[in-house]
Formats: structure tokens, C-alpha cells, sequence
């Protein structure tokens, strides 16, 4: 399964006769990747779930159209990226509510969450994150957690690598200040 | 700040991901992605049969809204064309743009044209004056002795 690069992947995919085996395979690959990329966002796991599902839905239908001068797994993450942030939004309008509010209900999420299996300071750490700007939250998680380089996430975010760097070293910052103030 | 991100560090080297999901999730998913796939297909075959189904309707109806609208501005242009009749202060500005294109003739022919037209409407005012005199029985000489 992993033994395709994603130029053999794209291959097979303009096969139609062996399309849905070459999809499979690219679900297959970047299922986990994407899953932990979107759940760091969104928190629940039903959340991640259909926004995963949606993710490889919009991929299934542009992947025709898809021009081989960005990385595929770029692409994906770039599509899991808009999908959790447009998730959000949706949140945000359907309970009439502020962003802030949700999450701070996905902070208190966390102690009922049996999804969660961190222990205190990983929770703590969790609250801290929750406490960022969307964009901030999204850039420390794919840089911590995910260990992407800053020339990928430039390409994903669609932002230069000194905005990033900047917006990781506040990130870093006003996470600091929370666990010095908690 | 770099005693923090040390601190990170550790806390990411302890355990990296606190999140868990249930058993054999990623086992399961591709199948029910392949499963989501094929009915989001179905779906859109659908629609396109749908949109080929109707097409001809659409196109006949947008045919005959294209006519009509096609029909009714042409019909008012020439109706507005008409009704416009050229008189002799659009004739002498016309003249002013281009003297070149008229010959003598045609100014005498609009000259005379105008002189009749006042002429007749100053007999047509002359005869009114005439008949209210007549009707209430006025002296002219009254009437110079009142002015």
C-alpha cells in the first residue's frame, strides 16, 4: 500500500477502470495523518470523523482537475484544513454563538471526552492551544505535533514561512503565559 | 521562552498524542469511504441524468423568451421611428452640422413651408377674433375707443 508514490497514485487514478482501487489506496495513506491534523482542530472525534469523510469526498471529485505542481499531500491537508475551519464557522452560526464560547465548550469537552486519554499536563496543554487564534492553533499544531517543515505549511496555508514563524512564537507565547497564569 | 519550549519538548516526548480512537477506526474507514463514495455517485449520476432529461425543455423555453424579447424590442424601435417627424429647427441644426449636403432648395422649400404654416395659424386666430366680435355684437369703434 504505501509502497505507491503519490505520482503512481495519481497514475493509476486517470485509469478509470482501476480508479476506485488507486482511491482506496490514497485514503489508505493519508487517513491517519489527515485524521490527527483535522482532530487537533476540531477536538470530538464524530467531528473528525464526517469532516475526514467530506475531506475525501471533495478530494474524490477534484482529483480530475488536479494539476501535479502542488504535492497531493499538500492538497489534502490544504482541503482538511478549509474543511475544519468552515466546521467551526458552521458551529459558530448555528448556535448563534461566539467562537470563544465553543471553545470553551471543547475545553470542557475534554474532561468528559472518553476519546482522551492524556494525562493532567497534556489536557492542560490542550486548554492552552484551545485558547489560540484559529490560525495560531493550526500552525502550532502541524509544527508540535505533526513536525511539518515551514516551506509545507506555507504551501497548506497559503502564507509566507516568516508569517508562520512569527505566528508559532506567539503561539509558543501565549501559551507559556497560560501555564505560568493557571 | 527556550526554558518553555524545553518544557514542550518533554511534555511531547512523555506522550505525544493525549487523543485515542475507537478500535480498528482506521481499519474500517477506507471501506466506509469507498461505501460513501459510491452512493455520492450515484447521486451525481443522477442529477446529470436529471439535467440531460430536462435540457431540451430549457433550451426551448429560453429560445422562445430570446424571440419574444428579440420581437418586442425591434417592434418598439420601429414604432418609436415613426412617430418622430422631422421638423424645421432639427432640419436647420442637421443643416449646421453640414451644410455641404443641402442645396440651395431645400432652404427656400423649408423657408416657405414655415411661412405658410404661420400664416395659416394666423388666419385661424384672425377668424376667432372675427367671430367672438360678431357673436357679442361689438362695435369696432368701441373697441378703439376702449384700447
Amino acid at each position: 500500500m504505501s509502497d505507491y508514490s503519490d505520482k503512481e497514485l495519481l497514475t493509476l487514478f486517470k485509469d478509470i477502470e482501476k480508479r476506485n482501487y488507486a482511491f482506496n489506496l490514497i485514503v489508505r495513506k493519508y487517513q491517519v495523518k489527515l485524521y490527527w491534523h483535522i482532530r487537533k482542530i476540531v477536538i470530538k472525534h464524530d467531528d473528525t470523523n464526517d469532516i475526514l469523510q467530506n475531506t475525501f469526498v471533495k478530494a474524490w471529485k477534484g482529483l480530475d482537475g488536479f494539476r501535479e505542481d502542488s504535492k497531493l499531500y499538500t492538497w489534502l491537508y490544504r482541503i482538511a484544513t478549509n474543511e475544519s475551519l468552515t466546521f467551526l464557522k458552521q458551529q459558530k452560526t448555528k448556535y448563534l454563538m461566539p467562537l470563544v464560547d465553543y471553545e470553551n465548550q471543547l475545553k470542557e469537552s475534554l474532561e468528559s471526552d472518553e476519546y482522551f486519554n492524556g494525562d493532567e499536563i497534556q489536557r492542560k496543554l490542550q486548554k492552552a492551544i484551545l485558547g489560540l487564534p484559529e490560525k495560531q492553533r493550526i500552525v502550532f499544531n502541524m509544527k508540535y505535533f505533526d513536525e511539518m517543515k515551514y516551506d509545507d505549511m506555507a504551501e497548506i496555508l497559503k502564507t509566507s514561512v516568516g508569517a508562520l514563524k512569527a505566528s508559532y512564537h506567539h503561539a509558543v507565547k501565549k501559551i507559556e503565559n497560560y501555564f505560568k497564569e493557571d | 521562552m527556550k526554558n518553555f519550549s524545553k518544557k514542550l519538548d518533554k511534555i511531547k516526548a512523555n506522550k505525544s498524542n493525549p487523543f485515542s480512537v475507537p478500535d480498528g477506526y482506521f481499519e474500517y474507514f477506507p471501506t466506509r469511504m469507498q461505501e460513501r463514495i459510491i452512493s455520492e455517485n450515484k447521486e451525481y449520476k443522477w442529477i446529470i441524468k436529471l439535467f440531460k432529461y430536462v435540457k431540451p425543455q430549457f433550451a426551448l423555453g429560453f429560445m422562445i423568451v430570446a424571440f419574444t424579447v428579440i420581437a418586442y424590442t425591434t417592434a418598439n424601435f420601429i414604432l418609436s421611428n415613426r412617430t418622430n417627424n422631422i421638423d424645421s429647427e432639427l432640419f436647420t441644426r442637421t443643416i449646421e452640422v453640414d451644410p455641404s449636403e443641402f442645396t440651395e432648395q431645400h432652404f427656400i422649400d423649408v423657408l416657405l413651408e414655415d411661412e405658410k404654416r404661420f400664416e395659416e395659424e394666423k388666419k385661424e386666430e384672425t377668424d376667432f377674433y372675427i367671430h367672438y366680435l360678431v357673436d357679442e355684437d361689438i362695435d369696432y369703434r368701441t373697441l378703439i375707443d376702449e384700447l
